[in-house]
């Protein structure tokens, strides 16, 4: 079994974030960045399919140089080698355009199965992986739980709303994205570590594999939320607490009338 | 429960610590390799059976300083850096250099720089970047550099080491294995290089078994530090500033420093010597009132924090030295105490620690010989290099500021006069907790520092900004061998100190059910190890969690 799974690079959790002078993205001097989470257990899902069924794991990731530190990590955990899309200008894409560049380096791959994490924790538009599968004309499923292959079927979990679930079976090819916490992500081995050095990692240029494109959404600005929110003590003795209290639903929240 | 398989491998080095000293080790080897190519391979050596162990989750993160960078062992490292490189080690040069005498109020400017805090020929650096700098070269030599992998425990062999243990991976809060478990590898080397940074707790645990203690035990200071972004034209990239005096007065050892970088960047922080009497001083809380000062706040003030960081060093220099070497074994660095106290330095002590101990390995190596006898040759190489006649002369300089500021100054006058002897040598110390006073039970309720969100900040806003993390369901990093003692008599004899001096507010007594309890908030840890060093009964052990946990300089 053939699987690729998309993983992409975004500003490590600890990171203290600013925004860059044009509005549109973070500045990136100071931070770090690591492997997207969710990326991650798809990561995890690949290598144990791959584990039960053989086959081969291609880790790819659409980002700027520094994007090959995530695939590296992919390989010192097991993926078998890399594909990297290079592109120092990847936060202007939108899902469709990252999409369409992604499909173009997979389609001559000619995978069983593609995974992906279910959204970025940088940009979170969630599409990515969807729109993915409709650009390679294969058929998915999102919110992944578990995957069973019998076959050429897959036999998947999905996860619902309010604690249901939906089993569901697909035929092979396909794309799935993949719910975090479907299974505990791997450590990086010594020995893993010592063998992703000699792994490939194959750069396409997103320029070439996809030389123009019309933005369909376009980022105006990102921003840090003004808060609305307050919390206010109220002390004393509950007298005149209660009557204070008394006085700001009234007046303040309004969810009492003032009769 | 049946014994842990642990898989083993063997290398001819093992380095435990990316920092200056571990990386310039490890570049000094692969380059006597590669220049004695002929002698490495008929002792079979090679770049990659080099082992490079970094508990931090990339190269640097874990690296804090000042840092003011004198070149001279980069220059013998890496002879063409100035002209090719600069850029990638160097913020800038320093430029122009001020000592200040700090009143509440004033800052006193000395008329003249003192001689050992002139920088010209300096760059102001950020370990971290120089931290990864130096680790691009070494991965590139062919070296197998490990982050993410902390030497947890060594493995003895009758009179010396002949390895380490990596940390168990995968272990609950309990210590019970989780589904992704994995064991901590058997790492074997015919040399193991312990550059753990100031107060190791590998080295610490060899120091203690073979009795290596120099003529004094270490003393550490305590940095904290907050790099800043400040309105334009504040201050000149490559301006450094040292002060003294207030707000740590002239009984206890310590300074400021504030740095200009590019693009209005500003490195400031404050060192304590880790030997104050007041058991209820807050080491944070002094540097953010270090902020308040007017010649401080007048620069800061509109300006934002960008990151946070705390990280002891060792001052004991010379007579704290511990004996470097044991049978397959060495220290390198601040875990030597390889420090310069009297001109705040110690990169390039470190480095060129760590390029000696390669040139004994190499020796050693093909020779065949890894014994303690062969690898002695370290200590001689110290002995006769740079760094005997950098720390010799100023052996007792930190000793003699027991006294206070007035007297250390008169004493370390003196010293200079004297190549170093002064009145007293050796001036010997005790470890830095002896010097606390016992409260017997008159601990005065202080309120704790809260910050006003701006210029100063409480240690939990602090904490935000360092980036730290870890795997919360693991074992407690920190271990405290009589939790019982805290509630009761640590409570009256000294005030539960843990609580002021860990820069990081891990350590907080709580009440339950009327009893004074101690709650170990071991995810805020940002591995400074001053718990270690500072609790009044040596009851504190900081052993190194899941690799990748622990705080994110970047750019510090």
């Amino acid at each position: 079994m053939k699987i690729a799974v998309c993983v992409k690079q975004v500003p490590a959790k600890d990171a203290p974030l600013h925004i860059a002078p044009d509005g549109t993205w973070i500045r990136e001097t100071d931070i770090s960045f690591e492997m997207n989470e969710p990326d991650s257990y798809a990561l995890e899902e690949a290598l144990r399919l791959k584990e039960k069924h053989g086959g081969e794991v291609v880790a790819v990731s659409l980002g700027p140089e520094r994007a090959k530190q995530t695939l590296k990590e992919a390989l010192a955990k097991g993926a078998d080698r890399g594909l990297h899309i290079a592109d120092e200008e990847f936060y202007r894409l939108d899902p469709l355009t990252a999409a369409r560049a992604l499909a173009r380096a997979l389609e001559p791959e000619r995978c069983d199965l593609v995974l992906t994490g279910l959204q970025s924790e940088d940009h979170g538009f969630g599409q990515t992986g969807v729109l993915l599968a409709e650009l390679l004309g294969l058929p998915h499923a999102t919110i992944i739980m578990s995957i069973e292959v019998q076959n050429e079927t897959l036999r998947l979990k999905r996860e619902l709303e309010a604690g249901w679930f939906q089993w569901l079976e697909l035929p092979l090819p396909a794309v799935l994205t993949i719910q975090s916490g479907i299974n505990k992500v791997r450590y990086a081995t010594l020995k893993g570590i010592m063998a992703a050095k000699k792994k490939e990692i194959r750069t396409l240029l997103r320029t070439e594999l996809l030389p123009s494109f019309e933005l369909t959404q376009k980022l105006e600005r990102i921003y840090v939320p003004q808060k609305t929110k307050k919390t206010e003590f109220l002390q004393g003795p509950p007298k005149e607490v209660a009557a204070k209290l008394l006085e700001k639903l009234k007046h303040e929240a309004r969810v009492l009338g003032s009769s | 429960m049946k014994p842990v398989e642990r898989e083993r491998l063997d290398a001819d080095v093992l380095i435990v610590g990316a920092g200056p000293a571990g990386l310039a080790c490890a570049l000094r080897l692969a380059q006597l390799i590669e220049t004695n190519r002929d002698a490495a391979a008929a002792a079979g050596l090679s770049a990659e059976n080099i082992y490079v162990l970094e508990k931090a989750r990339e190269v640097g993160a874990h690296q804090l300083s000042g840092a003011i960078l004198d070149p001279r062992a980069l220059r013998e490292l890496l002879p063409e850096f100035e002209q090719t490189a600069v850029a990638g080690v160097s913020d800038t040069p320093v430029s122009e250099d001020a000592v200040y005498f700090l009143t509440e109020r004033r800052a006193w400017k000395f008329p003249v720089t003192p001689p050992p805090l002139r920088n010209h020929g300096h760059y102001v650096v950020s370990l971290n970047r120089l931290a990864k700098w130096l680790a691009e070269r070494v991965e590139q030599a062919g070296i197998n550099l490990f982050t993410q992998f902390a030497g947890a425990e060594l493995i003895w062999n009758h009179t010396g080491i002949a390895g380490v243990l990596t940390e168990d991976k995968g272990l609950d809060k309990n210590g019970r294995p989780k589904p992704n478990y994995t064991p901590g590898y058997e790492l074997r080397a015919r040399v193991t290089v312990l550059a753990e940074g100031p107060r190791g707790s590998l080295t610490k645990t060899l120091v203690q078994r073979y009795g290596l203690d120099g003529v004094n035990p270490q003393v550490y200071g305590l940095g904290i530090k907050e790099l800043w972004e400040v309105p334009a034209g504040r201050i000149r990239p490559g301006f450094v500033a040292h002060t003294m005096g207030w707000p740590l007065g002239t009984r206890l050892y310590g300074g400021g420093w504030i740095y200009g970088l590019q693009q209005n960047r500003v490195s400031l922080g404050l060192v304590v010597a880790l030997e104050y009497p007041d058991p209820q001083f807050d080491p944070h809380a002094a540097f953010q009132k270090f902020k308040t000062h007017p010649f401080v706040r007048r620069l800061l003030e509109g300006g934002r924090l960008v990151r946070y960081g705390a990280k002891t060093l060792p001052y004991g220099g010379w007579y704290s030295m511990p004996r470097p070497y044991v049978d397959g074994g060495l220290i390198i660095g601040d875990s030597a105490s390889l420090l310069n106290a009297q001109r705040l330095k110690g990169i390039h002590i470190g480095m060129k620690s760590g390029m000696l101990a390669a040139e004994t390995i190499f020796e050693a190596l093909c020779a065949g010989d890894t014994s303690a006898k062969a690898l002695s040759v370290f200590q001689k190489k110290i002995e006769q290099s740079w760094i005997r006649e950098e720390l010799w002369p100023v052996r007792n300089f930190h000793q003699a500021f027991h006294g206070g500021l007035w007297s250390g100054l008169l004493h370390s006058a003196l010293q200079m006069l004297t190549g170093g002897r002064g009145l007293r040598d050796p001036w010997r110390t005790r470890p830095g907790h002896e010097a606390y006073h016992r409260l017997d039970g008159q601990r005065s309720p202080t309120a704790r520092f809260k910050g006003d969100g701006r210029l100063t900040f409480d240690r939990l806003t602090d904490v935000y900004h360092s980036g730290t993390r870890h795997e919360e369901d693991q074992p407690c990093h920190l271990i405290v061998a009589d939790l019982n003692l805290c509630g009761t008599r640590c409570t009256i004899e000294y005030g539960n100190p843990c609580e002021y001096f860990c820069p990081a507010a891990v350590y907080e007594m709580t009440k339950e059910r009327g009893e004074r309890r101690l709650k170990i908030n071991a995810s805020n840890c940002v591995h400074c190890k001053t718990c270690d060093i500072m609790d009044p009964y040596e009851i504190i052990t900081w052993v190194p969690p899941e690799g990748g946990g622990g705080p994110n300089y970047e750019g510090m």
